[in-house]
């Protein structure tokens, strides 16, 4: 009974110095502890290992709780982490004690003290040689560092990828059972997306409405025509949310732009005579309209400009709404993939007027310094020219004296 | 009795083999070293500390863990570097093996001297390899580096079964075990030897020694 409670302190032992030996060899320095021909009481299985306070603390709370078994093994793993904080798990190092195979010849103490030292100094090789090791020697802040955790439990090889190896460091039997310790590392070495574990980008798969999908309209062509466009209208993902109003007075739903033009004549005093005049339906006149608020330079479509496909009907249709500064949105109904109507030729000369690149002349607004300076350049391009303006005005002169 | 035979058959450049031997052998050297032995009265004794040091190589990409004794890494580089100057001699055959041989001494009558029965040996055996290129070099850096592992590996699975090792002795016959000659570690009885052989040369002289070290040996 008693040697079985001296060879689990044996093992809780041996455990801590294999967590000390793990983490070190990870920090990326090169270990050096000198021989001691009188030991002291710190160095456990007369080897020098130093231990790491914060390693040694974590490693002890670990251990507390449980007492290490086939089933909850002791597993340190090694990670890296980039500096833009993706992880990648290396490797695990586990130790179990497998109890069903119980040594019955009872061993002294000092045999299995030694042959504990010696499994630790198979560690201390192997632990040099998997690619964690050199990996860790390159760590530095502006590239990754190398991680430690410590865990009791069975351990999580998932996280180490496809192929990854499995080696067994040593084991030892004893009358508690086989001391085991083994490290499966990681053989594929890049970082992918799946295993940073970051979240991915939520898409959700409604903004257009099904009613208006092509293959949908495809097949109803017909039917459509009682739909009013404003209930299909939906806002573009980045555009400014503006109300929709859907009178019911304006809704000519039959009439392309009659809306349009309907909104236009209540909310807005007329701008000129082209549109008073305009309250018919037809296609003429609407043209008429768009053509003329062009020329006068008044800017009814924003820079919101949204697009939306349809190909209702065969026909291009465009709905507007209105604000309280008179701001249009068009949304040019246009179905993806759908095959182009000649029908919509109306639609595609009212949105090349509405959105006819500007003038130059306006693009580059200069300065008033900038306009100050060309003048007094010009003045002096002038004076310099001077004699050429006399040369001219005389030879005029002469000319006029000769007639 | 048998002594336990290990053998590792490497190829490599010239100037890789100080480092490939030495990583070999330290760290069989590493496991079969001890604290140093105190001798209380009564038979009891106290063991020392063994240190440890990472070792890298500079023509191998590798790193290994030795002790950390300088003497013993003395006495393992002069004998080592021995072989690599006989290999890589103008006229050497650019093979040869170099051995460490564990053994425990048996005390004879006198005046005899005592026995010496070897119960390990690791040998390694090489050949030389010549390289034109760079990148040539680069590969072989890092071939000899994983082929070092597997043998490391090889190491740590032999030194954790549970296979002979001479039995801890009474102070009176330490000295028949472990080499008490360093002051800071104590390692089981080793020696190390190495031979560079060419293809055999038929003459008469030469098929003779080789009968009678044949006949010898059995």
């Amino acid at each position: 009974m008693q040697d079985k409670r001296d060879l689990e302190k044996f093992i809780k032992f041996m455990a801590l110095k294999a967590a000390q030996i793990i983490i070190q060899s990870r920090s990326g320095d090169k270990v050096f502890t000198k021989c001691k021909p009188n030991s002291s009481d710190t160095d456990s299985f007369n080897l020098a290992i130093q231990d790491v306070p914060e390693a040694l603390t974590e490693a002890k709370r670990v251990l507390c709780k449980d007492i290490i078994s086939s089933s909850i093994p002791l597993c340190i793993e090694i990670s890296l982490k980039t500096i833009e904080g993706d992880t990648m798990v290396l490797e695990t190092w586990s130790l179990s004690v497998i109890s069903e195979h119980i040594e019955p010849m009872i061993q002294l103490a000092f045999t299995i003290y030694n042959r504990m030292g010696i499994l630790l100094k198979s560690l201390l090789s192997v632990s040099r040689i998997t690619p964690a090791y050199k990996l860790s020697r390159r760590q530095g802040s502006d590239s990754y560092r190398i991680c430690y955790r410590i865990y009791m439990g069975e351990p999580q090889l998932h996280t180490l990828g496809d192929n990854y190896k499995h080696i067994r460091v040593g084991q030892l039997c004893t009358a508690v059972g086989i001391v085991h310790l083994s490290v499966s590392y990681r053989t594929k070495m890049t970082i992918s997306p799946t295993q940073t574990g970051r979240d991915t980008i939520m898409l959700k798969s409604d903004h257009f409405h099904s009613d208006l999908s092509p293959k949908h309209t495809r097949y109803q062509q017909n039917e459509e025509s009682s739909k009013s466009l404003y209930d299909t209208v939906k806002i573009g993902a980045f555009v400014v949310n503006k109300q929709y109003t859907t009178n019911e007075e304006n809704s000519h739903g039959h009439i392309p732009f009659s809306s349009l033009l309907m909104l236009h004549q209540t909310s807005s005093p007329p701008l000129n005579s082209v549109n008073q005049i305009v309250n018919a339906t037809s296609i003429d006149s609407i043209c008429e309209r768009v053509i003329d608020t062009c020329n006068g330079n008044e800017q009814l479509i924003h820079n919101n400009i949204t697009s939306k496909c349809n190909s209702q009907n065969g026909s291009r249709r465009s709905s507007c709404s209105t604000s309280v500064n008179e701001d249009f949105i068009m949304v040019d109904l246009k179905t993806p993939f759908a095959a182009t109507n000649t029908n919509s030729d109306l639609g595609t000369f009212y949105r090349e007027c509405q959105s006819a690149p500007q003038l130059q002349a306006f693009m580059e607004e200069q300065t008033l310094a900038q306009q100050v300076g060309d003048l007094t350049k010009q003045l002096e391009a002038f004076e310099t020219n001077m004699h050429l303006y006399e040369d001219l005005l005389t030879s005029l002169y002469k000319c006029e004296n000769n007639i | 009795m048998n002594a336990r035979t290990q053998l590792f058959e490497l190829s490599m450049e010239g100037r890789q083999v100080d480092e490939a031997v030495a990583s070999i052998f330290h760290s069989v050297l590493f496991h079969r070293s001890l604290g140093k032995f105190k001798y209380k009265e009564e038979g009891t004794y106290s063991v020392g500390t063994v240190g440890y040091q990472d070792v890298d190589c500079d023509f191998i990409d590798f790193t290994y863990v030795c002790c950390s004794s300088i003497l013993l890494d003395q006495t393992l580089k002069r004998e080592i570097s021995g072989f690599s100057e006989a290999l890589r001699s103008t006229g050497s055959p650019g093979s040869g093996q170099i051995s460490l041989e564990f053994f425990q001494k048996k005390k004879n009558r006198w005046p005899f001297p005592p026995e010496c029965i070897p119960w390990e040996v690791w040998t390694v055996r090489l050949e030389l390899i010549k390289l034109a290129t760079e990148h040539e070099r680069q590969i072989c850096r890092e071939k000899v580096g994983d082929l070092l592992t597997d043998k490391i590996l090889y190491i740590t699975e032999v030194m954790n079964r549970h296979d002979y090792l001479p039995k801890m002795p009474n102070q009176a016959e330490l000295d028949l075990i472990f080499d008490t000659s360093y002051p800071d570690i104590q390692p089981y009885l080793f020696k190390l030897s190495f031979t560079t052989s060419g293809p055999s040369s038929t003459t008469m002289g030469n098929t003779m020694k080789k009968l009678i070290k044949e006949t010898l040996s059995m």
